[in-house]
């Protein structure tokens, strides 16, 4: 049985990491470390010299991880891990679920590559499993402003809903606010946005006359 | 993405998703889609907001973005194999010129004197003095925001010319942009280059101070572009037509009027865009002395292989230092104006 690797883990949802973290103990691996929202990645990442570093697509630590592999002398220098040109089925599978791994140089690619579909299958599980949750909490009011929130942005970007719900997670991210406060200033917003719209204006003045 | 119509001179595309990073250079592509100029082209635009730049070149490589706002060097990073897997990419249109600033923190910029001058040399000298002095151990850590940037570029010029070596003298670590001003305020970053509005929040909020511009180290540079890859631009040539001719009309009203203008800032405070990072800001102050930010103006939006030598000679070294090596016909074809000329020249 091969060497065990070293595993770092970057992700801020703790049900999916440690759904992720588990499943790749199971392999005989080490995670070493589950980070929500790391101060400094660069020490973590010079501190526990991980073999592979699996982190979700949408972390804005994604900049700072792939800075390493050309600033940095001494540490290892983490790369960008892209299946060979030829498996684009399987590059197309990681971005759709939102996987992006970093590895060192030099490592088996197949290692590597049965890595992140162990990490791609569950962050397909955990988003199937939040889907089913939200079916079953939709009865809860502050659910009901995420929908309100989500179906505004939704008619604002004609986006879909997955990417509405990406994009209130994005500004909660930047805020530092959970996503229900999150949704209650985007309401806010584009309701007052929607009512001083010339379209709104207009339609006010010809409701009495017709 | 939806289906791809055959008509001789309208999009082949009706849906097209384009992504951002929130700064003011994303000014383009939100007038745009909020003032219509996408509709008036027969085109349906949704803007995703992405976190980390390499996040938006993967997915405009993997064809999930139709394309994006790109930082000016990215499309020739991308086409030489930089970071990534090479994949041809494009830049036929520039967004903006300048923006960035080299902002340090209040305490390090009051304990070594660095202040904004005529010359970028004047704060660069006087930090590099103060570090070379005595009991200054420490290393200050500065931010850029990719390693294949005007910022990253900009900010290793500028240390130079104050004798500081950038591998040894210092720090340099990347963040994203919406994080510089958090970074910088809690002491984990001594200092960063990053593109506007977070070198003005910086210093709007106490945090930092402004000590030189990308104008002063690189006058009129390009900073972002729009980013498609070849192959996208060779199979939808009307609707990439159409995008750039909706830019331009989105550049020239907003060159218009003062008011349109502050149309404009109203919608990037719009949540789905820069959210909060511009409430500080009571007009957007375009060619404006010392950052000069412009997004409009004379030849602002013409690409030209000239314009993008300022940063091919960092990248043409980054790649010989990874065993690369340059491609000026690349350069070329990234960089070239003739995507540009078609669409506006009838």
């Amino acid at each position: 049985m091969p060497s065990p690797l070293n595993i770092l883990l970057v992700d801020d949802e703790v049900v999916r990491a440690a759904m992720v973290e588990e499943a790749l103990m199971a392999e005989g691996h080490r995670v070493i470390c589950r980070l929500t929202s790391p101060a400094s990645l660069n020490e973590m990442v010079a501190r526990h010299q991980p073999d592979v570093v699996i982190i979700d697509m949408e972390s804005p630590d994604r900049d700072t991880l792939e800075s390493m592999a050309l600033l940095n002398r001494e540490n290892p220098r983490p790369v960008v891990f892209f299946a060979d040109q030829h498996d684009s089925d399987m590059l197309q599978a990681a971005l759709q679920a939102g996987v992006s791994a970093y590895v060192v140089d030099g490592l088996v690619p197949e290692r590597v590559k049965a890595i992140v579909e162990v990490a791609i299958a569950r962050f397909d599980a955990f988003h199937s499993m939040r889907q089913e949750l939200d079916k079953a909490r939709n009865q809860l009011a502050e659910r009901k402003r995420i929908e309100r929130a989500k179906g505004l942005l939704m008619k604002h970007q004609s986006c879909d809903e997955e990417q509405a719900y990406r994009m209130l997670r994005k500004l909660a991210m930047d805020r530092g606010q959970r996503i229900a406060e999150v949704a209650d200033n985007v309401i806010d917003v584009l309701e007052r946005l929607n009512l001083t719209s010339p379209q709104g204006r207009t339609a006010d003045k010809r409701g009495p006359r017709s | 993405m939806s289906h791809p119509h055959h008509h001789a001179t309208s999009p082949e595309l009706a849906r097209l998703t384009l992504g951002f990073v929130p700064l003011l250079d994303a000014a383009l592509l939100i007038v745009a889609r909020e003032r219509g100029c996408f509709a008036d082209q027969g085109l349906d635009v949704s803007l995703s907001r992405e976190n980390a730049w390499a996040t938006l070149r993967d997915k405009v490589a993997a064809g999930l973005l139709d394309g994006a706002q790109m930082l000016a060097p990215m499309p020739l990073a991308m086409s030489l194999g930089l970071g990534r897997a090479p994949c041809d990419t494009l830049a036929p249109l520039l967004l903006s010129r300048n923006g960035n600033t080299v902002t340090l923190s209040t305490a390090l910029s009051e304990a070594s004197g660095a202040t904004l001058g005529d010359a970028p040399v004047v704060s660069a000298l006087a930090l590099g003095n103060w570090l070379r002095g005595p009991g200054n151990g420490k290393r200050p850590r500065l931010a850029m925001v990719y390693p294949y940037s005007c910022q990253h570029y900009q900010l290793r010029e500028w240390l130079t010319l104050g004798d500081i070596d950038p591998e040894r003298h210092v720090e340099l670590v990347a963040l994203p942009p919406p994080r510089m001003v958090e970074a910088l305020r809690s002491g984990e970053i001594d200092g960063f280059c990053a593109g506007e509005p977070w070198g003005t929040l910086a210093r709007h909020c106490g945090a930092g101070r402004l000590v030189a511009t990308g104008d002063q180290l690189w006058p009129d540079h390009p900073e972002k572009v729009l980013g498609v890859t070849r192959s996208w631009a060779e199979h939808y040539p009307a609707t990439l037509a159409a995008l750039l001719r909706a830019l331009v009309a989105a550049s020239e009203w907003l060159a218009a009027s003062p008011e349109n203008r502050h149309q404009a800032l109203a919608w990037l405070a719009l949540p789905p865009y820069l959210d909060h990072s511009v409430r500080h800001l009571e007009s957007l102050e375009l060619n404006a002395a010392p950052i000069r930010q412009r997004l409009y103006g004379a030849g602002m939006l013409r690409p030209t292989p000239q314009d993008a030598l300022h940063f091919a000679e960092p990248i043409a070294r980054q790649l010989e230092a990874q065993g690369g090596r340059f491609s000026p016909g690349q350069l070329a074809a990234c960089y070239s104006p003739v995507h540009f000329d078609a669409a506006t020249h009838h």
